[in-house]
This record gives structure tokens, sequence and C-alpha cells, in this order.
């Protein structure tokens, strides 16, 4: 079995076909003086056919696929790049050949930009090398490979992928990528995604061990290749590729419609997310906004916490991809089940019951200053809303926002900006907040149930530990009760309240909490369109009705038979 | 020579299509024109987009205009009222 970087994701099972990239023939390095006019001519024409090659590709890919399209224009800027230009007609002047120069100077400008501090220019340096060898290509004559006229479905094998590579691929025809180099932002990861071709990038070795008989499997939900599995193992990737098409088709169809019940109710579908993946990202124009960002990535996985300014930029990445719509990003929630390499911790007798999310920033006031430092900061690419993890009481929202408060004079003193219209919320996830829900709601701007912690101090049962599973209910009409109590005490203020547990993201409690009055579910992207559908096929009597069953009835297990028995359409295939 | 600091105002930076704008309009100038990063120190040729991603020049920064040739004074005052301009941000 062989690992790789799963970049877009998908099952694909077929033969290999190893793919070898252009390389350009020997050339002169130096020509002699009565040359130079020729050579100079050699990179004219060059360059003009190339311009053509990347104009007729720009223009049959406009209208289907603007976003490659990006790709292939940045190209064209790149060929044709006054200085860059400029240096090699020099260089060619100098007697050097044109090869030569052209390939010099796109070298050096690659190096350079290799070199650059963001991380996403850093990656253009492989567009001027693939720039250069469409150029040298040109200049040599050769027509550009073409990847369309394969006969059957492939998975194709290369080391790695140049755009122009790909830009004549045909989709219907390559069953998934691999390569041994690239990663999540690279052009092969870019293109895979924006045709939904699995692609597992950064396998090493992979070239030299695929033979053209092997049948492949590629499982890009988790970067796993298999070479010649048996049969058992076939068929169960078999199913699992049916599954994975079957949840594709669904989510093409409802993720991009609007969540509206039949009478007529909008309800906000909103995303929670950890990394902020390209795939997550490039969702927003579909969903609501973000429900819960997970800032604990960012301190995960490293030996030291990460700075203001790294966060900042974190933060603004997705408050810039979600231009406008609320993103609620949580103060660090790590203890209990959460642990950091970063920051040692003492342990605990009880950690869930211990220093954990908020009571944990408050041991550590400089590790929060700089949390809220870099949210405030960041809050000028979007709108920004602000949310405390593990509130038990006012005195701990007093508290937080008093942390808030300094950070803020903090940046007024650097005259560093922020924006003015934050939204500051809590976590309803301790029972002790939710009782207090109709006090909580005139100190707070929005409440965002977390589900997960709430059912888990709720019924005293901790949902790391197996043992207890049993006792970990989602569909506890006790759970239901207690969220009813804080749903009406914000909805009486007409303050925002929403739920980013799991319970959001289920297909029958979701139901449940839009009869109690919640319009605003948050969840992970898999989960999205399948709630979108439901949404669409229920009105808002019909869930108020079940809540109000629900919530009268005795045990969880009454409530989920009841649930499954009126809501088996909703339930995904 | 003729040379002109100013700042960055649009929200996204040199970068992407605001870049792309910059650079075609530095194009029309005769004069050899250079920017500077002054957070950085570095500079490149305005006439370059490959090297204007690169200086990474952010919402905020500081940012320096220098032209050298028979229009640099039209450069420079061209260049930067784009860039004050917001470069249709």
């Amino acid at each position: 079995m062989f690992l790789g970087i799963p970049v877009s994701p998908g099952i694909a099972i077929g033969m290999p076909l190893l793919y070898e990239p252009f390389v350009p023939g020997p050339w002169q390095k130096k020509v002699e003086k009565g040359r130079v006019e020729d050579e100079l001519r050699r990179f004219e024409d060059g360059l003009a056919a190339a311009e053509k090659e990347l104009e007729k590709i720009c223009s049959g890919m406009k209208k289907n696929d603007p976003e490659k399209a990006k790709i292939f224009d940045a190209h064209k800027d790149m060929l044709c790049d006054a200085a860059i230009g400029e240096e090699i007609r020099q260089n060619i002047s100098n007697s050097f050949s044109a090869q030569e120069a052209v390939y010099q100077v796109f070298g050096a400008y690659a190096k350079q930009v290799a070199q650059a501090p963001d991380p996403v220019i850093r990656e253009r340096s492989a567009d001027l090398l693939d720039v250069r060898i469409r150029l040298l290509r040109c200049m040599q004559g050769v027509p550009e490979r073409d990847l369309s006229a394969l006969e059957k479905p492939v998975i194709l094998v290369a080391h790695d992928l140049l755009p122009s590579d790909t830009a004549s691929l045909d989709p219907q025809k390559i069953l998934a990528v691999l390569t041994e180099d690239g990663n999540t932002t690279s052009h092969s990861a870019i293109i895979a995604r924006s045709y939904g071709i699995p692609a597992v990038l950064g396998i090493a070795g992979i070239t030299g061990k695929v033979q053209p008989g092997n049948l492949v499997v590629v499982d890009a939900t988790q970067g796993k290749i298999l070479l010649d599995p048996d049969e058992t193992l076939l068929q169960a990737y078999r199913e699992k590729e049916a599954r994975f098409n079957r949840r594709r088709e669904l989510t093409r169809a409802w993720i991009t419609a609007e969540p509206r019940m039949k009478d007529g109710e909008r309800v906000h579908i909103e995303l929670n997310i950890g990394r902020a993946t390209p795939q997550e990202l490039a969702q927003a124009d579909s969903l609501d906004g973000v429900g819960l960002y997970r800032t604990e990535f960012l301190y995960m996985g490293r030996d030291t916490l990460p700075s203001e300014e790294e966060q900042t930029v974190a933060y603004s990445r997705v408050l810039q991809a979600f231009q406008g719509k609320p993103v609620t990003i949580r103060t660090l929630d790590v203890g209990g089940d959460k642990k950091l390499d970063c920051l040692e911790l003492p342990a605990e007798e009880n950690p869930f019951l211990g220093v954990r999310a908020l009571r944990l920033c408050f041991e550590y006031p400089d590790l929060f200053m700089t949390q809220l430092r870099a949210m405030l900061r960041a809050s000028i690419h979007g709108e920004l809303w602000l949310m405390f993890p593990m509130v038990g009481g006012l005195s701990d929202l007093r508290r937080a926002k008093e942390f808030l408060q300094k950070a803020k004079e903090e940046l007024d003193r650097s005259h560093i900006p922020y924006a003015d219209n934050i939204k500051v919320g809590i976590m309803v996830e301790i029972p002790s907040i939710a009782l207090m829900a109709d006090k909580a709601a005139r100190a707070a701007d929005f409440a965002s149930i977390g589900t997960n912690d709430l059912m888990q101090y709720t019924m005293a049962a901790d949902r790391m530990n197996p043992k207890v599973g049993q006792y970990c209910r989602m569909y506890d009409p006790a759970l239901f009760r207690l969220i009813r109590l804080a749903a009406d005490a914000f909805r009486a203020e007409g303050k925002p309240v929403g739920v980013c547990g799991e319970m959001g993201g289920d297909p029958l409690a979701s139901v449940v909490l839009l009869g109690l009055g919640i319009r605003r579910l948050s969840m992970g992207l898999s989960n999205a369109a399948q709630i979108k559908k439901n949404i669409c096929a229920m009105d808002a009597r019909r869930a108020a009705e079940l809540a109000q069953s629900v919530c009268e009835m005795d045990t969880a297990e009454e409530a989920q038979v009841y649930l499954k028995r009126q809501l088996a359409d909703f339930l995904p295939e | 020579m003729y040379e002109k600091t100013t700042k960055i105002i649009n929200p996204t930076g040199l970068h992407a299509r605001p870049a792309s704008d910059f650079v075609k309009a530095a194009g029309k100038y005769k004069s050899e024109i250079t920017v500077s990063n002054l957070e950085s120190g570095v500079s490149c040729s305005a006439k370059s987009i490959i090297m204007i991603l690169t200086l990474g020049l952010a919402n905020g920064n500081r940012v320096k205009i220098s032209a050298e040739g028979e229009d640099e004074r039209k450069a420079v005052e061209g260049l930067v009222a784009l860039i004050d301009s917001g470069i249709g941000e």
C-alpha cells in the first residue's frame, strides 16, 4: 500500500497510464555573433506560437471552466512579462542561444519567486517553469501532447503534472491522478478538484512501482493506493466507490440549494471548519457562513505556539473567503480530550471537568491575548462573530469580555485597526448556562449550542469512554428540553441562536431543532447537502409538532424510534 | 530620476487582478520604473507581473515608486494615483 496526500476526494479502480512529460532536446549554449538575429527571431516566433497556444486553451476554457482559465491567463501574463522578455533579448544579443537565454532567465525568476514570503506566490514558481517548457517546446516546433485521445479510462500516474499536460486532458477518460510531487496547492490538485477527479499527490516512489498490468485502487478520501488487491478488498472498495458517488450526486444536486422550508421560512446552513481546506472554502458561496471555526487546529502538531501574525493570516483567509457572511471563530478549546505539543498541561483526574477551553485561556493570559488580538486584526476582512467556549455562567462571560476589551485597547494604542461591528457570543455547552439563558441572552450577542459537550455534561457520561456510550443519548428528551430553554431565551431577546454540534448535521435531530425554533445549523461539509434537502422537504409547523412530541416522551429510545418512523424519507440512502 | 512614496489601500494588496492592472499601466510609460516594498526593502521592475507578485505588497504596506527616463514624472504620478485610487477595488 502507498500513502500520499489526498487533494481531491473520491474512489477509483482501474488500469494505470504512466505519463512522461515533454523533455526539451539539447541545445548549444552560445552562438556566433552573426547568428544573433536568427536566434532573436527564433525566440520571437516561439513566443508568438506559445501565446497562441495559451490563448486557444483560455478561450476554450473560459465558458466551462473560468477557474482553470485563470491559471492559463496567468501563464500568458508570465510569458509576456516585459521584464523577462527584455532580459532574454539582452542575453541573446550577448550571443547566448535563444534556448539557453529562455532557460536561464525563466529559471532565475522561478528561483526568486520560490523564495517569496507568501506560500501561494511561491507555488507560482512552478508556473514559470511550466511556461518555460512550453516556450522551449514551441521554439523546437513540437506540438503539445494530447491527453484527450485516450482509448479507455485510465488512472494517470506521473512524476508531476504541469498545467499544460492537463490542459487537453479529457476528464471522462481520467479515473484518478497520482503523482510523486505536489500537495494541496499544486496545479494538479486544483485541476483535479475542478474536474472532480480523485487525486492523491506526493506519493513517494509511485512511478517506479506501478506496472502497466496492475489493477490500481485509489482511495482519495484517505490518500491510500493499493496495487492488485484481493477479491474481498476489491469488493469493499467497489462498495465504497458506489457510496461515495451516491453522496456526491446528492451534494451536486443540493449543496447550492437555498435552505427554505416549504412554508417559506429560511434556515441558515453554516459550516464547521478546522483546517479550512480548499474544498470547504470553495463552498463559501453556497453556504451562509461559518458557524464554528475550531482554532485549535492552528495549535496542533507543532512545538511552538502560533504567533499573532500567523493567526491573523489564517483568520483573515477564512473571513475573506466568506466575504460578508458571519464567520464564527471560537477561541482556543483545548484540554479535556484535546492535547497540545506546544503547551504542556498538568494532568488532571477529570480533564473534561477541569481546566479546559476558556478556563485554560484564563490561566494562560498571554496565549489568550495573542489570539484575541489576532482575531480583532483579522476582523477588518469580513464579519467576525467571536465566540467563547465553555462559558459556565455570566461571570465567565464578563471576564472573557474584559480580556477582549484589553486586547482592543492594546491595538488602539498601536493604531492597529479592527472592525467595530464584531459580535461576541457564547457556546452553550454547560447546563448551568442553559439554565441561565435568559440572563446570558442579554449579555451576549449570540449563542451557539455545542450539543456534543452539552450532552455529556447533561448526562454525566464521558463521550470518550465507550463503556458509557449507552448514556450518551443524542435523542434524549432532557437534552431537547435544555436546548429549548436556551433557544427560547435568545429568541425572546431577538438574538441569533444556532447549533454547531453533531445534532445540527444529524438528519433526525436537526428536524427537532427546527421544531424548537432554531434557524441556524452549522455542520461539517459532508452533511450540508442532506440537511438542505431535508429542510426543503419540511415545514415549520410539522417540525414544531415533532419537537413538541419528542420533548414529552419518556426516553431517548422512544424518541429515536418515533423520529425514525416519522422521518424515514429524511435519512440518507 | 523621480520618486514618490505611498501606501497600499486596496484590501487584497497588489495581487491578482490589481497587480495585473498595475503592470499594464506601468507598461504604457517609456521610463524604467522600479517598485520598492518599504516594509521588506525589496524592489523590482514595475513592468514585471511576476516580480510584482513576489514583492507581496499587502494592504497597509508602504511602497516607493521611482522612475528614470523621459516620462519619469508622469509615470510616477500616474502609478501613485492608481495605487491611491485602490486599483478598482
